[in-house]
């Protein structure tokens, strides 16, 4: 059993707070507060539409690095009109699902789904610190973008000069770390 | 209507079909039809799902199996490569042997009917009402009402609802559709809502062009000018701010402007814009050497402040003219002479039309004849009338590019150094240096380009002449070939027709405008 020990926990977006602990064999993420179901999905939600959202936890060896390890999965998630709960399942040929959840229940229980294989982080978190990214992403297959004009703003510009990805504009992304986990009792 | 829910029902069936071959842990590969490995594929095609929805670079892998031969575990990748990018949708292969011994691919696309699709909680209940507003009856079809009233009184099925959903936009392609469900009038049953809107019809005035650039000219040093959008499809306000450019004319100028534009007066028709623009003149001491050996042009200016009204009216989508007056007052170089103005009404006539022929080849057609006349009926200072055609033609496959340009124009009168034409910059006759060939510009021009990209690598052969009526004309010619990466770029010209080869580099940023110039 991995028993997890935190040290100095450094989220990057204010009041929102990443913790981890380990159970049996895999890294599990908490993030009490954290909230990605907001504003316009919600209110496809309360119309009866379902939302999909992509959630990542990436493992890195220090913050803005390459990931050592990652894990992706994406959720579907609908409101109950009647009951006035949500509902959540993974997206995948087997999927896992939830129902009769308040609104932060669902969000964690997607977090919950996000684990991470305690041997694929090598020596990080025993030998070294390691840092998690969070990211979630809202997928929308119904919006579109006006090609009109919009290519040759000054933000454009600026996308074109810092090699931002398309896709970033709606990916969304806390950080924590550094953490550290115990030797095997 | 049975015959609709049939075809439904066909559907689904089809998407289940679709998705136990994908499922299925052999390869997609439809094997039925014995085509061998090596077999030589006459074309390749995608049904079930419009190919333009994939991304060029899977379009033109796919358009790219014609001729080549058949490799089962290629069309694997290719079909798992459209899953990827539609997640919501299965790919399989048929192939099919042709008589004359050659084979034809088939991408069959269908939407996903399996487990993992969305599930909507709410798709336990009935439907009690399905209601479509914001659309006049006289605009609905019978079909489309008798299949929303086909939704009513069973279970919600969220996928059924969403295809309804854009059926209606395929059907009422004015409306925007949205839709949503309520709660019904007893527990387990909800209402099925669709709501259109009237979309805003595109508009048909265009903005003019943003030319944002910094360029460094091998001869010409340094050049910089910034303009950016700020507004709405409808409004637009441009900043502008020059340093030292030099790309337009003889003139190296840098100082501000400010540009404000309507594409909606009223009408789509009809718009508007005002342009008001302050430039400090730096002249190069070629342009002030030729200009005693030619009398007839007026003196050159420290500034130039102008203001540029102008209304805009829209034939069609593709045609329309603008008519206003430029006015603008050069302050003299020597404090002992006055400002002089050169006031000239304005007027041309527009064309800018882009199609596609196939999915993988658009056609761009950019045509342009503007008059400038200054006259003293509009208490100008100088007289004159400036002719300019401009055309441009663009076609674009896949990676491939090709840009023809051609434009001439003539000046009668007394024109004000800004008006005079000049070409030889990193714009127009590459590998020439316009303060070489026509330091003071000219009042005859002509110049036509045809170039060349493949992705970034480009190779050009610009030919044009800058003169006065009064001289002779000379033809230059230049070639060169280029790299560009977004924004940035490097181009390398060759002077052709002179003794001096030598090359003229350019190089910089350059945003491009709405129209067709690199």
């Amino acid at each position: 059993m991995w028993l997890a020990l935190l040290t100095c926990p450094v989220a990057q977006l204010s009041a929102q707070t990443l913790t981890v602990d380990t159970v049996g064999d895999s890294l599990k993420i908490h993030a009490p507060g954290f909230s990605f179901l907001k504003g316009d999905p919600v209110v496809r939600l309360k119309d009866g539409r379902s939302v999909r959202v992509e959630l990542a936890a990436l493992v890195l060896p220090s913050p803005g690095k390459s990931p050592a390890a990652a894990i992706r999965r994406i959720f579907a998630v609908s409101y109950d009109l009647w009951e006035e709960r949500f509902a959540v399942n993974t997206v995948e040929k087997r999927p896992q699902s939830a129902s009769h959840l308040a609104l932060a229940a669902a969000e964690a229980w997607c977090v919950d789904q996000l684990a991470v294989p305690v041997k694929a982080l090598g020596s990080l978190g025993r030998d070294l610190p390691l840092w998690i990214r969070f990211e979630y992403r809202i997928l929308d297959e119904d919006g579109t973008t006006d090609p009109s004009d919009s290519r040759y703003t000054l933000g454009a510009l600026i996308d074109a000069l810092s090699r931002r990805r398309k896709t970033d504009s709606s990916t969304h992304a806390i950080e924590a770390g550094p953490f550290r986990l115990p030797t095997r009792q | 209507m049975g015959a609709l829910l049939a075809f439904s029902e066909g559907m689904r069936t089809l998407g289940l079909l679709l998705t136990l071959l994908a499922a299925t842990p052999q390869a997609a590969t439809d094997q039925k039809p014995a085509v061998p490995e090596g077999t030589v594929i006459t074309s390749a095609q995608v049904t079930g799902f419009d190919i333009d929805r994939l991304s060029p670079g899977l379009r033109e892998a796919i358009r790219n199996l014609a001729g080549t031969p058949l490799k089962k575990e290629q069309l694997d990748e290719l079909a798992a490569r459209i899953e990827a990018e539609r997640p919501r949708y299965v790919a399989a292969v048929r192939t099919v042997m042709e008589p004359g011994g050659e084979a034809r691919v088939f991408f069959v696309v269908g939407r996903q009917e399996d487990s993992t699709r969305d599930e909507n909680v709410n798709d336990r209940y009935i439907v009690e009402q399905a209601d479509l507003t914001g659309v006049p009856d006289s605009d609905l079809t019978q079909a489309l009402r008798d299949d929303l009233k086909g939704l009513v009184g069973k279970r919600l099925d969220s996928g059924e609802a969403d295809r309804f959903r854009e059926r209606l936009e395929r059907e009422l392609p004015r409306y925007e559709i949205s839709r949503r469900i309520q709660r019904g009038s007893e527990v387990g049953r909800i209402k099925l809502l669709y709501e259109a809107r009237k979309k805003e019809p595109p508009p048909w005035l265009r903005f003019e062009p943003l030319h944002s650039n910094t360029v460094y000219h091998s001869d010409q040093g340094w050049g910089n000018i910034w303009d950016f959008n700020i507004g709405d499809r409808t409004i637009r306000f441009t900043p502008i701010f020059a340093i030292a450019n030099a790309e337009d004319s003889v003139e190296e100028y840098s100082g501000v402007g400010l540009r404000f534009e309507t594409r909606k007066l009223g009408t789509r028709r009809l718009g508007a814009s005002f342009e008001w623009s302050w430039f400090d003149q730096d002249w190069r001491s070629q342009t002030l050497a030729a200009l005693p050996l030619k009398p007839e042009v007026p003196l050159p200016y420290d500034s130039r402040t102008t203001i540029t009204p102008l209304l805009k009216f829209a034939f069609t989508p593709d045609v329309s003219i603008a008519a206003g007056v430029s006015i603008s007052e050069l302050d003299a170089l020597a404090p002992v002479t006055d400002s002089q103005m050169a006031n000239a009404a304005v007027a041309s006539v527009d064309f800018d039309r882009q199609w596609k022929a196939t999915s993988d080849i658009t056609h761009r057609a950019v045509a342009s004849f503007a008059v400038r006349a200054g006259s003293r009926s509009l208490e100008s200072d100088l007289a004159y009338t400036r002719y300019l055609g401009q055309g441009t033609y663009r076609f674009d496959f896949g990676r491939h590019h090709v840009q023809a340009t051609g434009m001439a124009g003539g000046i009668t009168g007394h024109p004000p150094l800004f008006e005079r034409f000049a070409l030889g910059d990193s714009l127009t006759l590459r590998g020439w240096d316009k303060y070489e060939i026509s330091p003071a510009g000219g009042d005859r021009m002509f110049y036509s380009s045809v170039e060349y990209r493949y992705t970034g690598v480009s190779l050009f052969l610009d030919i044009g002449s800058v003169w006065d009526a009064n001289t002779e004309r000379q033809v230059r010619v230049s070639t060169g070939f280029g790299f560009h990466a977004g924004p940035a770029f490097l181009v390398v010209g060759f002077p052709l027709n002179t003794d001096n080869l030598t090359a003229v580099l350019a190089l910089g940023l350059r945003i491009p405008g709405v129209g067709p110039r690199w």
